[in-house]
């Protein structure tokens, strides 16, 4: 018994320092985010004049705007093909269904630098897709579409498969079962892989960088390009920005899931 | 049920997906591997010439030892990883209670941020003017700022701060799904709780810890922004050898042999994973 009084311990301990380690840097960021102190680095007092500074700044502006425009559209894409994916993967034996599967995660197993390297090359040399828009789209609809695929797979072994054969039987074409039954079954799921996929697109960085080209500049790429002068209150605000939304998302899934279970 | 089960009726579902992924996904890999080959000409054009040069450099000198360190240091951020995730985890699913899934959610939430923020923070926080060091001066434990950035230290602490997440969600998901009964029997039987933990909690949790190492040692490996960061020029990795040649030199054949040989690494790895840490491994990856 004596070991276990000791892991008693030691197992709180190293998990408040985990914690600490993970949280306190984000903390302190948000925190400085509304401090006078012109880099940023220490506590002087609290302002909003950041905040203000960066809803002015341009640069800033139109970089959001890229990112929320791209985030958008590649959650609305990767959550129909996901859906429809895990759907044809749940239902049905095909031959290929295990490589399909397997190769689905290929995108965010794989370094990020190697698929944003592939993707580089083979857009400038291969199929010549303009870097910008179109290349970044292909590059977050890929790494989003597996994370759509597998949170709706696991809603799919827990509902009720018998009202979509009801419908059936009572003769409801595929089109209004799915409208009807299927879509509203699943739509947690549905729901709960948009809210993922928001930030996991929204906060991209090393893809991004590879295929977006001259020019393009998303949230993360704009906080890149001033790393160069060191820390800035400005950088906090985003940063601030880029800690609270995935948070409101998580939480989000947290409680549709919550609903689910009651 | 029958008649949505005709023979091509999941082509509508699994088509358009299995198409994106040769086109989007398959295929730039297979371009790299081609170009990986070949030679580049003066103004950054691909000569199809057939060489083995580019891996010679990548194997040899400066390059081999870049990527010997990625190994080392990718293999030590997934033991630490493991060190300090493991237990972690256990204490959420053995002590959590009802507080659980917010415990695994402050785990997770980092990860959800941009990672290029929590660097940019956690450099801020170690940095010459950073809150550490002004504190140690203003209590008075150093005379002059340390200089804690721009070494190995540094790129591992990064790195483990960037993907220790990814460690902890699979091992979690492992445990928690432990049936206790096994536990119980292991005691009924005689075992001592650390002779129980040994021979039947981690055996049972080696998928979990498989699909960890998945997550955790393929990302850190061809990491760039890390060592970008926090290593500077001289703790340079594989990454950023690739980031030099594909952005900055514009040398793509080059910076293919280096991605393709990454990929490689990446691909061995995770058939060993998956074949010492079962189908479990590759099913707790999501």
């Amino acid at each position: 018994m004596k070991s276990w009084n000791k892991t008693g311990k030691i197992l709180p301990a190293v998990a408040t320092l985990v914690y600490l380690f993970m949280w306190a840097p984000v903390f302190i960021l948000v925190l400085f985010s509304f401090s006078n102190n012109k880099f940023g680095i220490k506590w002087e007092g609290f302002t909003l004049k950041w905040y203000a500074e960066l809803f002015n700044n341009v640069a800033v502006r139109n970089a959001l705007k890229m990112s929320l425009t791209v985030a958008i559209i590649t959650v609305v894409v990767a959550t129909i093909a996901g859906t429809l994916t895990a759907y044809g993967l749940y239902k049905y034996k095909f031959r290929g269904k295990r490589a399909l599967r397997t190769t689905i995660l290929l995108p965010i197993v794989m370094p990020y630098v190697v698929t944003g390297a592939a993707l580089l090359a083979f857009f400038t040399r291969i199929v010549h897709v303009p870097l910008g828009y179109p290349s970044i789209l292909i590059a977050h609809i890929s790494f989003s579409v597996p994370l759509a695929v597998f949170v709706v797979l696991g809603r799919m072994a827990r509902i009720d498969w018998t009202l979509e054969e009801a419908s059936a039987d009572l003769g409801a074409d595929r089109l209004t079962t799915w409208r009807k039954i299927t879509v509203p079954l699943l739509l947690p799921a549905i729901i709960a892989s948009a809210a993922l996929i928001f930030p996991w697109s929204f906060d991209d960085f090393t893809i991004t960088y590879f295929v977006a080209g001259v020019g393009s500049t998303t949230l993360p790429i704009y906080v890149f390009s001033q790393l160069r002068y060191g820390a800035t209150p400005v950088i906090n605000t985003i940063g601030t920005i880029f800690v609270t939304l995935p948070i409101i998302g998580l939480l989000l899934v947290s409680l549709l899931q919550k609903k689910e279970v009651t | 049920m029958k008649r949505f089960l005709t023979t091509q009726a999941y082509l509508p579902y699994v088509g358009p997906i299995s198409l994106w992924i040769v086109l989007f996904v398959i295929s730039p890999l297979g371009v790299i591997l081609y170009f990986s080959f070949l030679k580049v000409g003066p103004v950054g054009q691909i000569v199809p010439t057939f060489t083995l040069e580019n891996y010679l450099t990548l194997f040899k000198g400066a390059y081999g030892i870049i990527l010997l360190r990625s190994l080392l240091f990718a293999f030590g951020t997934n033991m630490i990883c493991l060190l300090i995730g493991y237990p972690l985890a256990y204490w959420i699913v053995r002590y959590g209670g009802k507080l659980k899934i917010t415990l695994l959610f402050l785990v997770i939430m980092p990860s959800w941020t941009c990672y290029l923020i929590r660097l940019y923070a956690l450099k801020t926080l170690a940095g010459y003017t950073g809150l550490i060091n002004s504190t140690l001066l203003n209590l008075g434990l150093i005379s002059s700022p340390l200089e804690m950035l721009y070494n190995p230290t540094a790129v591992i602490i990064g790195l483990v701060y960037s993907w220790l997440p990814f460690m902890v969600l699979p091992i979690y998901a492992s445990l928690d799904g432990l049936d206790p009964s096994l536990l119980e029997a292991a005691v009924d039987l005689g075992a001592t709780p650390l002779r129980r933990f040994f021979t039947v909690t981690l055996p049972l949790t080696k998928g979990g810890i498989f699909a960890g190492t998945i997550l955790v040692f393929i990302p850190s490996l061809g990491e760039w922004l890390v060592p970008l960061l926090l290593g500077g020029a001289k703790v340079m990795m594989v990454g950023n050898l690739v980031e030099h040649h594909f952005i900055k030199l514009g040398n793509i054949p080059m910076g293919s042999s280096i991605a393709a040989a990454l990929t490689a690494i990446v691909l061995l790895i995770m058939y060993l994973s998956i074949k010492v840490g079962g189908e479990e491994a590759l099913e707790r990856i999501i």
